[in-house]
């Protein structure tokens, strides 16, 4: 290691006091953080929901939503702009995905509406990806004030510097895929459940159906015949 | 507006860091998602997680002040109830927090876990039918690492700690997809047991209806024999 200066963050207490001082202030994941939110939420039937996301001037939203359970697996979307205008209107889709570009500043409104549906209550994943005017995620990792000093040569650091970041946001979009191909599967999954319980039970009311008509059918010609004689003497 | 950048450059460094990360946490949350809450409202999030998977849930809330006409930051007296459900429906997390903070639980089994918040207000005059704001953010796995702690302890260059995110990166996809297989598979034998039910249903249903065929005019025929009819 190259020459480190002696500072207070050496020292054991001084650790100890940056660690307590963090977990006081709650700052877990403030860093190597990226800004976009996943969230999967229960919307009962015929009711709205509504997030609000801010966005920055000359950046990127993109938004992308699965209706993952529920009977007809589909919802109406809507993204209404700071401004109140409505950029996109969705009726009865399953999924879709959306690019704003490039966003205003101020809070977009994206809702999800349920209110077609009496009965059945919706599951619905959506997730929203923000980039900042620069293409990336808005000066996430800067960790130059945090990390030990470097002792590597400055002019081959950028290099490595760079190919890393680019690593970075790959991963990034990488999980991000895979978190859109687990919710087509969780819905997939959610289905085919529903069908098994559906045809459990019509197999039940079928055998009763059957039952039901061919003792009726019997007693009917029965009783026919009872009252002619009757009838006849 | 967009979120600061680095910060001041001069002072002890652990004093940088402080303000840096102090910066960091407000920017994060004011650029976080948000919604509103009624006061007798309940909204649930559904994380479908692996086993031994950490969350941590950021929030904040905002009341809707009628004279000043928009939303300041909620006194103390107004809290945030979470509870949160593991798939068996068992709560393994039931807490009553302040106007502001945060929630962390591990999974102990994979699935679908429910995080649902519901206002608590203990002075209802306050409420008095506005709107709850609330900034939520919820983080698995490798965003709940603080990274400034990590480089903090083991003494990591930037270069290392850029590498030691990548590693976590590949392990929590790693992880996911391992999961992904254990679903697929259960998956796989729900349709194969639709399909089984299915086809032995069909079967079951065939016979049953030529058996009673086959009754029926037996029944019918000895009836007309015993009122000699035929």
């Amino acid at each position: 290691m190259g020459t480190r200066r002696r500072s207070v963050i050496s020292s054991p207490a001084g650790l100890f006091l940056t660690v307590v001082l963090s977990q006081c202030l709650d700052l877990i994941g403030a860093f190597g953080q990226n800004q976009d939110t996943e969230l999967t939420f229960l919307l009962p039937a015929g009711k709205m929901e509504c997030f609000y996301q801010t966005a920055s001037k000359n950046g990127s939203m993109e938004v992308e939503y699965q209706v993952i359970a529920g009977a007809g697996m589909d919802v109406d979307f809507t993204i209404i702009s700071p401004i109140g205008y409505q950029l996109t209107s969705e009726f009865r889709k399953s999924d879709g995905i959306h690019t704003v570009e490039p966003t205003e500043e101020g809070d977009y409104r994206i809702c999800f509406d349920n209110s077609f549906s009496r009965f059945s209550e919706k599951m619905v994943f959506f997730e929203v990806i923000l980039e900042g005017p620069g293409g990336d995620a808005g000066g996430e990792d800067d960790w130059a004030d945090i990390a030990e000093p470097e002792s590597l040569l400055e002019y081959k650091l950028e290099d490595i510097r760079d190919s890393i970041d680019s690593v970075h946001r790959r991963l990034e979009r990488s999980r991000q895929m895979q978190m859109s191909l687990r919710m087509f599967e969780a819905r997939d999954r959610n289905l085919l459940e529903d069908n098994l319980w559906r045809v459990s039970f019509w197999s039940c009311v079928n055998m009763l159906v059957l039952l039901g008509v061919a003792f009726t059918q019997v007693y009917t010609v029965r009783r026919l015949f009872d009252d002619k004689r009757r009838v006849r003497t | 507006g967009s979120c600061p950048g680095p910060g001041p450059k001069r002072g002890p460094r652990w004093e940088r860091v402080l303000s840096v990360l102090l910066v960091s946490l407000l920017c994060k949350l004011t650029h976080s998602l948000y919604f509103h809450i009624g006061e007798t409202e309940k909204k649930c999030f559904i994380e479908e997680i692996p086993d031994e998977t950490m969350i941590i849930g950021n929030y904040r809330t905002q009341l809707y002040d009628k004279q000043r006409e928009e939303y300041l930051p909620a006194t103390q007296g107004l809290g945030v109830f979470v509870e949160v459900k593991d798939p068996d429906e068992k709560v393994i997390l039931s807490r009553q927090n302040g106007s502001e903070g945060r929630f962390t639980f591990t999974s102990h089994t994979p699935g679908e876990h429910q995080i649902c918040l519901h206002s608590n207000s203990s002075k209802f005059a306050l409420f008095a039918g506005g709107m709850l704001r609330v900034h939520l953010d919820i983080q698995v796995e490798e965003h709940t690492n603080n990274y400034a702690e990590i480089a903090a302890k083991d003494k990591l260059t930037e270069l290392q700690l850029r590498v030691r995110q990548l590693v976590e990166q590949v392990d929590q996809i790693q992880k996911e997809q391992n999961y992904q297989r254990y679903r697929e598979e259960r998956f796989r034998q729900t349709s194969e047991s639709t399909n089984q039910r299915v086809l032995w249903w069909s079967i079951v249903q065939t016979l049953i209806l030529v058996a009673i065929g086959f009754w029926q005019m037996r029944h019918l025929k000895s009836f007309f024999e015993a009122k000699k009819l035929v």
